[in-house]
């Protein structure tokens, strides 16, 4: 990657501006809502589907999704599903239906998810800062878990990812583009009942955007044991144990 | 520790008389110190030995003329860290809250030679002869499989040591440090029956803290398999301990850091206990995280499983 001087100063000088959200705050919570706490998906899902009927998958979307419950049939996992093959992050959105519980943290402009699961995280930027200087180059390669931006509407966190690598599915068989947008509205809707409506935006692969629902029940407060899937793997467990 | 501490005090009081001492003195013994570890000097022909400056140091144990005769590790280095913006998020004043995001901030040291006070690490033969295997092998082109190149929890020492982020959240029960490397979670049970002990031990060993006035005190033990220190493979063996104290020092520079004193035991492989220091800069542009994804690689069929790396010989 070239990065040039004019580059480099300029994103310096952006980081001498820290938007107020959470700055503030220090390393205390940023003021309600909170979302923080213990959580574990309600009913355990392997699957995403939009809230109003079937997916809504272009002709080539619906090839490769064909292609995928063929791999999954044969047991070729590797070539399609590199979590199940490998232990690979199942990045965005797929870990929020892993089984296992998640914490999350609001800290410093920043919301982040501690996965159980492999000890896994995202993290969603409220922060509104220009990108910092990328002198190893990192955002030439789209992620697991993409880049994703949140801010505040109400009492819901709004989080829009984007740059997810097409090497991760949207559930154990729908595939993406790195063109896909994922937005998700996060937010209480009881005391102990946390909903995540996720909108999939993929032209590539789906004819139109569309939504899921998936909710979270609180749990106790806990540590969570240290959990390594490669391990699982290697005892030829599932590296996604379900619950 | 405080004893260590006070220790290091008075060493630095005595250079510090010693260097007065060159100032009236035309020339010192002081000046002609040898350097730590190397043979003891006899006194100048003709003289008694000088009053001035520290003791000569013990000579080298077998083991230490072992490990010293090694070829030296890289030089350490790291990559330049942002700046922090003013109206950035500040540490909190409670000296017992850590909460926040830090960083490793000096050169990694790529392989521990002198403890904190610059004395040679006090090998046993067995602890010098692992460290010879390791840095020969590494030297030879042919690395030994470690925890990281499998990408397993690589331990304490190794996770905080890496000049990459992490951020500290704390309860009352417990403190987690999550890393950006290796999925790395380093669980402080302040509270040790509100978690039990895990049926099997864990990579990162179990944790049990307590304060010490505002230093957090962490002893680290009951680890899965030994682990490297570093990235050259000083050695810790599997029932080994790390004592980690850690305290939140704010000199008013602008520039808050965490400083942690590591204080290492394990029989096998060391004489006596022995103590490294770090400081871990306060670092909020950090807390997000880049991905680490280390699974994608390793479980990729198209490459060697271990690429250019071999077992380990068994002791």
């Amino acid at each position: 990657m070239i990065v040039s001087k004019s580059h480099v100063l300029q994103a310096l000088a952006g980081l001498l501006v820290w938007v107020a959200v959470g700055a503030s705050a220090g390393a205390q919570p940023v003021p309600a809502p909170n979302l923080e706490g213990v959580w574990k998906i309600a009913k355990p899902q392997s699957s995403l589907r939009p809230i109003d009927g079937p997916i809504p998958f272009t002709t080539e979307g619906r090839k490769r999704f064909a292609a995928n419950q063929r791999m999954k049939a044969r047991g070729d996992f590797d070539d399609y599903d590199i979590t199940t093959s490998r232990c690979s992050s199942p990045g965005t959105p797929r870990l929020m239906l892993t089984p296992e519980r998640f914490k999350i943290w609001q800290r410093m402009g920043v919301v982040t998810f501690d996965f159980e699961w492999n000890q896994a995280i995202r993290q969603i930027d409220l922060r509104g800062l220009p990108p910092a200087p990328d002198f190893m180059g990192y955002a030439l390669v789209p992620t697991m878990t993409g880049t994703s931006k949140g801010h505040w509407e109400g009492d819901t966190l709004v989080a829009v990812t984007t740059d997810i690598s097409e090497r991760t599915l949207l559930d154990d068989l729908t595939p993406h583009t790195d063109a896909m947008k994922v937005t998700e509205h996060l937010r209480l809707v009881g005391p102990d009942t946390l909903e995540d409506r996720i909108t999939i935006d993929d032209p590539a692969t789906f004819t139109r955007p569309w939504e899921s629902v998936v909710a979270y029940r609180r749990q106790p407060a806990a540590l969570f044991p240290e959990d390594v899937c490669l391990d699982r793997h290697d005892a030829h467990q599932p590296a996604i144990p379900s619950q | 520790m405080r004893a260590d501490i006070a220790g290091l005090g008075r060493l630095k009081g005595l250079v510090l008389t010693g260097a007065a001492a060159l100032s009236v003195v035309a020339a010192g013994a002081f000046a002609q110190t040898p350097p730590p570890g190397a043979p003891p000097q006899s006194a100048p022909e003709g003289g008694p030995p000088s009053q001035f400056g520290p003791p000569p140091p013990p000579p080298l144990t077998e083991a230490q003329k072992l490990a010293a005769s090694l070829p030296p590790p890289m030089p350490g280095g790291m990559p330049p860290l942002p700046p922090e913006p003013p109206g950035a998020p500040k540490p909190a004043s409670d000296p017992r809250d850590l909460q926040g995001a830090w960083v490793h901030d000096q050169n990694l040291e790529f392989r521990m030679q002198n403890d904190m006070y610059g004395r040679p690490i006090p090998y046993t033969m067995e602890g010098a002869e692992v460290l010879a295997r390791r840095v020969r092998s590494l030297n030879a082109g042919k690395p030994f499989i470690n925890a990281s190149s499998k990408c397993r929890p690589p331990g304490v020492e190794w996770q905080r040591d890496l000049n990459m982020p992490f951020q500290i959240f704390q309860s009352k029960d417990w403190i987690e440090f999550i890393f950006e490397e290796y999925h790395g979670r380093w669980r402080v049970l302040m509270n040790p029956d509100s978690a039990p002990a895990p049926a099997a031990r864990d990579y990162m060993g179990r944790s049990v803290g307590h304060w010490d006035g505002s230093t957090l005190v962490v002893e680290t033990t009951d680890m899965k398999q030994g682990v490297y220190l570093d990235t050259d493979g000083t050695p810790l063996s599997h029932d080994g301990k790390i004592t980690s104290r850690i305290r939140k020092v704010d000199n008013g520079d602008g520039h808050p850091f965490l400083e942690i004193v590591s204080t290492f035991e394990d029989p096998r492989y060391y004489t006596h206990p022995w103590s490294v220091v770090r400081t871990f800069g306060w670092t909020p542009s950090l807390a997000v995280f880049h991905e680490y994804n280390c699974e994608e690689q390793i479980g990729d069929p198209s490459t060697p499983p271990d690429p250019g790396l071999i077992p380990e010989p068994q002791d």
